[in-house]
């Protein structure tokens, strides 16, 4: 059953439509910072951290809203999802969101988005500022962990139950599997499972956090254990991350099936793949502790093997198999195809940096230095962002009777990528050099790769902006009468 | 050439490897199409040998780090070794000025506020050693200085809006 009513493709518009303005927003201010460190803008530090801890933050809610509403989008086809419960979710979200703007830029929170206790209780700014980002980053995640619940409750209902939406006796009992007729989850169904569950725990993670640090926010007496703070972070915000990447890369089970006119089955090898993922993304974030030694030490170990390990079913299941569908298939290369086929190169490569740095012999040397961002921008900016704007091409292009010239594709993608990699290479250059990350003024070269690095951004902010000029042609583009969204599993 | 531009290159090769597949592939689009079972079915041997090929080099990977983990072995800490205490604070080091050159040192890194931590750059400004710097607990970091110069200390870990001011040089060598 395939559905695509108004009222889904308006709820993916809400979301997918706040997240990319978010994420545009939120590349200006990035491209500020960047301009800080270069010297071509001055900040005050108090201005630059400010600014650093609203772009970190609400990157992050940004991408977490396109992958929500993309991955809802896909689900609501075949599972039963409340529109109402998602926008309160969204409700929730967006509230907290003006709360963490309002707390960095009229406060001037300046604790990161990693809030690492007990860091916001020792800054130089207001105090109600870190009440407010507190409660709003509390908001954030009460409205992710509705949206989970539901998420999690109807994959769980569509599929027979938690080993209905596991595929477990498709994989284990394959000929009584066949002889029963029960639904076998499509491809998009395991990021659901994954998200609704994976995030389910990330979330009450969070929430013990949030919890614990309200409580020291209204009463200083409070003790707050810096190493299992630490770890509660890390746990969360690295799972939101990878999640955010796995919500968005649904998206790819879907629209590259659409764009090469073959089809996407589930498989044995697909759903071995996410069993490993929804594992293995619980146990990676310990490579962000490798430089606290008195971290348990099985941790660490379990930190790096499984890190690597997280790059099996990625490379060998979801790329490979997106690398089988293009070959030799005879795809259009519209903007769609482009930029989430891009993407998964922006994923693989980011994913490369990650690998180097959660090795802890090669950490040491590149722990928080320019080399993290470098590596998670690759993978968010290079991948989620590219994979959210192929769909939302794909999308217009599915439906508009106009078409984007080959000259104009080809000026969008040499802006957008070739100013994406100058921008990026700034940072693996930065941080192959030592220079800390995070710093309002860096030690040389950071200054002059940073000068570099903002020229990149402003290329490729240029390429979104053409990308989103051709996107509005697109969009009224449509015939006079509204037909249903014509991209559906296979084509 | 430092360690870490070492890592650069090794991944610049690495990623450009990659993209090189993604590029052959995406050129592949212009040939005669082919039928999605025939893709399959090479594709399919082809992925097999490639997940062997890729958890061997993985598991082979991860056990050859295991000697040069940075965290000290009981053996390595009841070795005799001069201890030097590292105390951060937002947003300064407090430790000793000087400290000898071929010597094993320790050094027993805490936080007095928030986290930081102890970043330690050679005279060449290559990132040689580091450690978190945590309130209520005491992190050990052992290191030999083999050559003698200006070494400096900064802060890798956010501590506040001083955070890029936090720095300290020592010498290393010398009376």
């Amino acid at each position: 059953m395939l559905t695509s009513d108004n009222t889904s493709r308006r709820v993916m518009a809400l979301y997918m439509g706040t997240g990319l303005a978010l994420t545009a927003l939120m590349m200006f201010a990035g491209l500020m910072l960047r301009a800080s460190q270069a010297g071509w803008m001055p900040m005050s530090p108090g201005q630059f951290y400010a600014v650093l801890t609203l772009h970190g933050a609400v990157v992050i809610v940004a991408l977490m809203l396109c992958g929500m509403g993309g991955l809802w989008f896909l689900m609501r086809r075949q599972t039963s999802l409340s529109a109402a419960t998602t926008l309160i979710t969204y409700a929730c979200i967006a509230a907290g969101a003006v709360a963490v703007i309002a707390a960095t830029l009229f406060g001037g929170f300046a604790g990161l988005y990693t809030f690492l206790a007990p860091l916001p209780f020792h800054g130089s700014w207001p105090y109600w500022s870190t009440g407010a980002f507190l409660v709003g980053m509390t908001l954030i995640t009460i409205g992710w962990m509705a949206w989970c619940m539901q998420m999690l409750g109807a994959v769980l209902r569509a599929y027979g139950g938690a080993l209905g939406a596991l595929a477990w006796d498709f994989v284990w009992h394959r000929k009584a599997f066949d002889a029963s007729g029960k639904p076998l989850p499509p491809p998009e169904a395991f990021p659901a499972l994954m998200a609704g569950f994976d995030g389910m725990l990330a979330g009450m993670s969070a929430m013990l956090l949030g919890v614990a640090l309200v409580v020291r926010w209204l009463d200083a007496r409070v003790l707050i254990n810096p190493l299992w703070a630490k770890n509660l972070t890390y746990f969360f915000a690295h799972t939101y991350a990878n999640l955010i990447i796995y919500m968005l890369a649904a998206l790819i089970y879907v629209g590259l099936p659409y764009a090469t006119g073959r089809k996407y089955h589930t498989s044995t090898a697909l759903v071995v793949g996410w069993w490993c993922s929804m594992l293995l993304t619980l146990t990676n974030y310990f490579h962000h502790l490798y430089m606290d030694f008195v971290q348990p030490g099985p941790f660490q170990y379990l930190g790096e093997l499984s890190s690597y390990l997280s790059a099996v079913p990625v490379t060998v299941v979801t790329i490979f198999s997106a690398l089988m569908l293009v070959w030799r298939s005879g795809m259009k290369w519209t903007l769609g195809a482009i930029f989430m086929y891009t993407g998964l190169i922006g994923w693989v490569v980011g994913g490369i940096g990650a690998e180097i740095d959660a090795t802890v012999p090669f950490n040491v040397h590149l722990h928080n230095t320019l080399w993290v961002p470098a590596h998670f921008h690759t993978y968010l900016v290079g991948g989620c962002v590219l994979f959210a704007v192929g769909w939302v091409f794909l999308c217009l292009e599915s439906r508009s009777m106009r078409r984007t010239g080959a000259l104009l594709r080809w000026l969008i993608g040499l802006l957008t990528f070739g100013g994406m990699a100058v921008f990026l290479m700034g940072f693996y250059c930065a941080g192959a050099y030592g220079v800390p990350r995070r710093y309002a003024i860096e030690p040389p070269p950071g200054p002059e790769l940073a000068k570099i690095a903002s020229i990149g951004a402003t290329v490729m902010i240029i390429g979104f902006a053409l990308a989103f000029a051709e996107g509005v042609r697109l969009r009224f583009g449509y015939p006079d009468q509204e037909g249903d969204m014509r991209i559906e599993q296979g084509g | 050439m430092s360690v870490a531009v070492k890592l650069l290159v090794m991944f610049l090769v690495f990623a450009s490897a990659a993209i090189a597949i993604f590029l052959a592939v995406a050129y592949s689009t212009h040939l005669p199409v082919s039928e999605q079972h025939d893709v399959q079915q090479h594709g399919y041997a082809i992925r097999g040998r490639w997940f062997l090929a890729l958890v061997l080099f993985l598991i082979a990977s991860f056990a050859a780090s295991i000697p040069f983990y940075p965290y000290m072995s009981a053996t390595a800490a009841l070795a005799p070794a001069r201890k030097v205490p590292v105390i951060a604070e937002q947003y300064a080091f407090i430790m000793p000025s000087r400290l000898p050159v071929d010597k094993p040192i320790i050094f027993e890194v805490t936080s007095r506020d928030v986290n930081h931590d102890f970043g330690i750059y050679n005279p060449q400004g290559h990132l040689i050693a580091q450690v978190q710097a945590m309130p209520d607990y005491t992190n050990y970091l052992r290191v030999i200085f083999h050559a003698p110069g200006q070494y400096t200390a900064r802060c890798l870990e956010y501590c506040g809006v001083g955070h890029a001011i936090m720095a300290k040089t020592f010498t290393v060598g010398g009376k």
